[in-house]
């Protein structure tokens, strides 16, 4: 096992954290039972990292074994990363998609090798049958750089693939190297981006009301309407209930009873003329049209936006811009003038 | 059935397997006929339970309610409300009963305030799978508000076409792709859980199940004979593949007899059901087996 391999096994091992230290090494299942059953796992954490390295270099690990350890810890740690989302699309009237995944693996490598000389490509199978790809770039002449490597989780038979990289400059490869294998004809960057990668699986797959009507259940509309009439004492009157009522109407019917898909910000881009409602004034006769960026950001964009209107902060309903988020697979757009 | 694997040398034999056959066969229709008995015997079975279940329910009803009259002096006219309201009640559960039971019919819905929940439940040889909805919307054009059609089936397109112009024709549309895909996938899942000791490998397949890539062995004494065979669904609308390709792993050449096996193996993945190939393979693995001791 060489010092590269080693050095990386070391520095993948030292940033999980020690409660989920069996865990991820179990999923790894590089090292057995019995050999973990060696290890003192109440030293301190560098001790305890030397000598799983050490076990790693008596089953001499290879690159490979380490990329799948850099995998796993990523899968359980997605939300340190920020995700993009690419969208392929075939020809018009191509024929049905045989996805073979060993032929995807096989071409996909083929591709980004015969590009680049040295690069580390490493596949891990998930659930739902999709796939986690690690790579790690180098060039026609050094050596593939192990600690700013480029995740991407595919859904074959699907347009989509959540990618995170680090250097920006392999993009265009990475995408020439997915449509490809994957026998598509062009990729288009999403405007969606997200630290929740389930959040924006949500949105793209379109998953995120999963309730329905069924003559088996009772809809949830009906129990709610139970609630309301309990709570009321007759000598309490409610001035404004009609409008409270309009606007939980309202909200309702443009945010669903769901929760909702986890996006960190919105970001507008606008690239318009001033209009404003007083006659004359500097701004408004400027020819040029103003640029400017609006950023809302939240830990749960759209739960916020969701409750500006029932928390009285904003009239229902929101502008279109807001609440087309989920619907449009967006949260970055460009406003011109029309 | 067809596909014949043993090579036979003998007349005798050759009888003898055609009387297992046919004895086989009746053993079948006997089995079937058993079937039914048993179903119209539980049938009959259930419609008495229900009349004893009904009764009791009334007389639990009677009897509380001449509690109630003699305790309060109530006229005796009450007595008959009770039962009519009894009936409705009746006739109320029926209702809801058979709205549940429209599940089994394949294509089911719900009416909401804004338009329709479709539910299609799919099924494969008679058993029931997975279901699906689509919720429309009823409005000019007709739109789907949210569904759980997986990603991987062409809704889109079956909506482009057929939605706005024969919703008729979307529905079913959309139950042959998924009833498809389901009864695929039903039988990939039944390979991989059943019949995993006659694979040599794991299973490969795709999120469609349109292409299926497995390899397996056909053990005749201390001699087996691995093959591998690839399946692909190119009609998405069939639980069939549309092209098979079995080829043989060993390394010797395959003799003219096991040359016709492994052609008839191929025409068996293409005509029946892949784990009923495979149910197949293991009991004529037993009769290889008893035809060289």
């Amino acid at each position: 096992m060489d010092e590269i391999v080693a050095e990386f096994i070391r520095r993948t091992i030292l940033k999980i954290p020690m409660y989920e230290m069996m865990t991820i090494l179990k999923a790894w299942n590089f090292l057995s039972e019995n050999q973990l059953q060696t290890i003192n796992f109440r030293q301190r954490k560098e001790c305890l990292v030397q000598d799983l390295v050490l076990l790693c270099e008596e089953k001499c690990a290879s690159l490979n074994d380490a990329a799948l350890l850099d995998i796993i810890y990523t899968q359980v740690h997605r939300h340190q990363k920020v995700w993009d989302v690419f969208q392929m699309s075939k020809k018009p009237d191509e024929d049905i998609d045989l996805f073979d995944m060993e032929q995807f693996k096989c071409s996909f490598k083929k591709i980004l090798q015969r590009a680049l000389k040295n690069v580390t490509v490493s596949f891990r199978d998930a659930e739902e049958n999709a796939v986690w790809i690690r790579i790690a770039w180098g060039t026609q002449c050094t050596k593939p750089n192990q600690y700013k490597p480029t995740y991407v989780l595919l859904y074959p038979q699907t347009p989509y693939a959540f990618t995170s990289s680090k250097l920006k400059s392999f993009m265009p490869l990475l995408g020439q190297a997915l449509t490809v294998a994957s026998k598509h004809h062009q990729i288009v960057k999403m405007d969606l981006r997200s630290r929740h990668l389930d959040s924006l699986k949500a949105i793209v797959f379109k998953q995120c009301n999963q309730t329905f009507e069924d003559h088996n259940s009772i809809t949830p509309l009906q129990e709610r309407c139970l609630e309301l009439d309990v709570n009321v004492d007759s000598r309490i009157i409610h001035e404004n209930t009609v409008e409270k009522e309009r606007v939980q109407r309202v909200t309702q019917e443009t945010f669903g009873d769901y929760p909702q898909p986890q996006l960190e910000f919105a970001q507008y881009k606008l690239v318009t003329k001033f209009k404003s409602d007083l006659n004359g004034g500097i701004l408004a006769e400027r020819k040029e049209p103003l640029r400017c960026l609006i950023k809302f950001s939240s830990p749960h964009l759209l739960e916020a936006l969701k409750s500006l209107a029932p928390a009285g902060i904003a009239d229902a309903p929101l502008s279109p811009l807001l609440t087309c988020i989920p619907n449009k697979g967006m949260n970055y757009f460009k406003i011109r003038d029309k | 059935t067809a596909g014949i694997l043993i090579p036979d040398l003998c007349v005798l034999a050759h009888l003898e397997r055609l009387e297992a056959q046919v004895n086989k066969s009746h053993k079948k229709s006997e089995e079937l006929q058993s079937a039914q008995a048993e179903e119209s015997a539980l049938e009959t079975k259930i419609h008495q339970l229900r009349h004893i279940r009904d009764k009791l329910r009334a007389e639990v009803k009677q009897r509380q309610a001449r509690a109630n009259a003699s305790s309060a002096n109530v006229e005796p006219d009450q007595t008959v409300e009770i039962s009519e309201q009894d009936v409705l009640e009746r006739k109320q559960e029926n209702m809801k009963a058979i709205l549940q039971a429209y599940h089994f019919t394949g294509l089911s819905g719900k009416v909401t305030s804004r338009g329709v929940c479709v539910c299609i439940s799919t099924a494969f040889e008679g058993n029931l799978l997975d279901s699906y909805f689509v919720d429309l919307v009823i409005q000019k054009p007709l739109q789907i508000h949210h569904h759980s059609i997986p990603v991987f089936i062409p809704l889109e397109k079956i909506a482009a076409k057929y939605l706005q112009t024969d919703i008729q024709h979307f529905l079913f549309s959309l139950c042959e792709y998924l009833n498809a895909y389901s009864g695929r996938k039903y039988q990939a899942d039944q390979l991989q859980s059943d019949f995993a000791a006659l694979l040599t490998g794991p299973l490969q397949r795709n999120p469609l199940c349109n292409l299926l890539s497995f390899t397996y062995k056909v053990d005749l004494g201390d001699r087996s004979f691995p093959f591998c065979a690839r399946l692909l669904y190119k009609d998405l609308t069939r639980t069939l593949p549309t092209d098979v390709t079995v080829t043989y792993q060993g390394m010797e050449a395959l003799s003219t007899a096991w040359e016709k096996h492994r052609a008839s193996h191929e025409t068996l993945f293409c005509t029946v059901p892949l784990h009923r190939v495979f149910a197949s393979f293991s009991r004529e693995g037993e009769k290889l087996d008893l035809s060289l001791s």
